[in-house]
């Protein structure tokens, strides 16, 4: 029984055509030099820019230092600023809204998105309303929401949530939508069905988009959670910054612009990273003749 | 009450009056994907059905299969009127429709998993028997994409056979596959197949494929789908030989079966229903 169908010869697999071997794509290693020659590039035109801010303010008074001081003068504040246990305390305090914020958009968003991908009755009631909310500016209903959580922790997270929850409800409910029919055929012929079918066969083909919308909604999250803070409350970054910008501390505030940037952008990475580690099958080409 | 005589001669699989209607919501109307179909299958026959594309004949299977509810007519297996997919059939999709998330291993177990099979402790051993048979060992940890579409197709099969159900569907199997892996991947198919006994319906569009697998070819017409003439294939076994190709009667059979979807197609460009 055991027996293989195929002429095996030194243990290889024979084919009518050829010897069969795995191929792997080596498509990234053959970006790699190009790739870095652009962030050699990129880094030179950082450089350019940072040296003809410098010059404009610093050598050629164009512009007062007061209104914009000139990058060597936002180093120093960021370097002073990295060590102030004050800015840690605000650093903690606004990740962990937005880690709780986040989290609840995931989870919502995930469920909800799933649900109205997969039944047809839920895409034609409830999915027109999520469009029509994705579309409204959710930073008006700010206020709002301020008025019924009050000022602090909770009005924050709610912000986070309603900024991030959008992205990732419509990406996964588009992914469950182009989860290709044979594999749910598939799942159903070898006894998958309910719950099963969903964490077997749906949940993972719709990853991919999940992360991508989880990427987005992470970064509009950060928004809603600064925008909260600058609303009302203490601590957080959104506060720090707000605080310098009155006290007409410029460096400082340019410099807490820049540990904004670096705090989105490695948020970005991290769920990018995770895309490449849960979804390393997924190739966007793929899923866009998939439908 | 039939008598158990008449029990054990009855068919595995009963298709009576099978008739599948699509709701077209944008035009208001419905289409006939088939109609009327009826077809006995013993136990351990191989069943070709052949038929040009869109002719209905994997909306049948799907009906078999469990996966498309009959408009009309029903479908028992064994007596029990089917009502869904169940342990007793396994598809193989004509585009594999393997999980892309998961190993070769991984894919194969798929046909396990949700049969509570994993808790019988020699899974592990089953689902490595299975890639064997298909020829695939040392390519257990390889995941889908890195796969030829052949290579793929012999994952889909070892996860349809994993769990030996009695009925095999198979979709088209080769039909996505290139030209050189087809011819050998349909004889292995053959001397797999005919070697365990099972009851196969294997739905192909090419005569040759047709003549050589089934014990029966049943022919299916389009617009709409129903079955056409069905014809019993007693060529010896295994006919993969090159030798089949050149008796006499494996020619006429095929000048047969030419003439007859020749025909067919002409007709059916006539009535102006085609396409």
């Amino acid at each position: 029984m055991a027996r293989a169908l195929e002429p095996q010869e030194g243990g290889r697999l024979v084919t009518a055509t050829m010897p069969l071997k795995i191929v792997r794509p080596s498509r990234s290693a053959a970006r790699g030099s190009g790739e870095g020659r652009w962030r050699l590039l990129l880094a030179a035109v950082v450089l350019a820019i940072l040296l003809v801010w410098e010059a404009a303010v610093s050598w050629l008074q164009l512009v007062p230092a007061v209104f914009l001081p000139p990058p060597t003068a936002v180093a120093a504040s960021f370097v002073e600023l990295v060590v102030r246990p004050d800015f840690w305390s605000a650093f903690g305090y606004s990740l962990g809204n937005l880690a709780i914020g986040v989290v609840l958009a995931v989870v919502i968003g995930v469920v909800v998105g799933l649900a109205v991908g997969w039944f047809p009755v839920l895409r034609f009631t409830v999915a027109p309303f999520l469009w029509l909310l994705y579309s409204t500016p959710k930073v008006a209903l700010a206020p709002l929401i301020i008025l019924i959580l009050g000022l602090g922790a909770a009005s924050q997270i709610a912000l986070v949530l309603l900024l991030a929850v959008f992205p990732i409800m419509l990406n996964t409910m588009e992914g469950a939508l182009t989860v290709n029919k044979s594999l749910v055929n598939a799942g159903r012929v070898f006894g998958a069905n309910g719950i099963a079918l969903g964490v077997k066969v749906l949940l993972p083909g719709t990853l991919p988009f999940s992360l991508v919308g989880i990427q987005r909604g992470a970064a509009l999250g950060f928004t809603g959670q600064v925008l909260g803070e600058f609303l009302g409350g203490a601590g957080g970054l959104g506060h720090l910054l707000e605080r310098a910008a009155f006290d007409f501390q410029m460096d400082d505030a340019i410099a807490m612009v820049i540990v904004m940037v670096i705090i989105a952008n490695l948020t970005l990475t991290v769920i990018g990273l995770l895309r490449k580690r849960f979804a390393p099958w997924h190739d966007d080409r793929a899923t866009v003749k998939a439908g | 009450m039939p008598d158990s005589a008449e029990t054990a001669a009855a068919p595995l699989i009963e298709v009576r009056g099978v008739t599948v209607r699509y709701d077209i919501a944008r035009t208001g109307t419905s289409l006939t994907a088939v109609e009327g179909v009826d077809l006995d299958i013993a136990e351990g026959e191989f069943v070709t059905v052949l038929g040009p594309s869109g002719c209905g004949k994997t909306t049948v299977m799907n009906v078999i299969a469990g996966l498309v509810k009959p408009t009309e007519g029903s479908v028992t297996v064994d007596g029990r009127t089917v009502t869904g997919p169940g342990p007793d059939r396994a598809v193989v999709f004509q585009d594999y429709a393997l999980l892309p998330w998961r190993s070769v291993f991984d894919n194969v177990r798929f046909g396990l998993e949700m049969q509570q099979s994993l808790n019988s402790g020699d899974w592990r051993e089953r689902v490595q028997n299975a890639i064997e048979l298909v020829g695939l060992a040392g390519f257990e940890q390889s995941y889908p994409r890195e796969l030829s579409g052949g290579m793929q197709q012999r994952v889909g099969l070892a996860r349809a056979i994993v769990a030996e159900p009695r009925i095999l569907l198979m979709d088209e199997p080769l039909g996505a596959v290139d030209a050189l892996t087809r011819e050998v991947m349909r004889d292995e198919i053959e001397k797999l197949i005919t070697a365990t006994g099972k009851t196969v319906i294997f739905i192909t569009h090419s005569i040759e494929e047709a003549i050589l697998l089934g014990d029966r070819i049943v022919v299916f017409k389009s617009h709409p789908g129903a079955i056409l003439e069905e014809i019993t294939v007693d060529l010896p076994r295994p006919r993969s030989e090159r030798g089949a190709q050149s008796d006499p009667r494996y020619l006429e059979l095929r000048d047969h079966l030419w003439d007859v979807l020749q025909n067919e197609a002409t007709a059916a460009s006539r009535g102006g229903k085609g396409s």
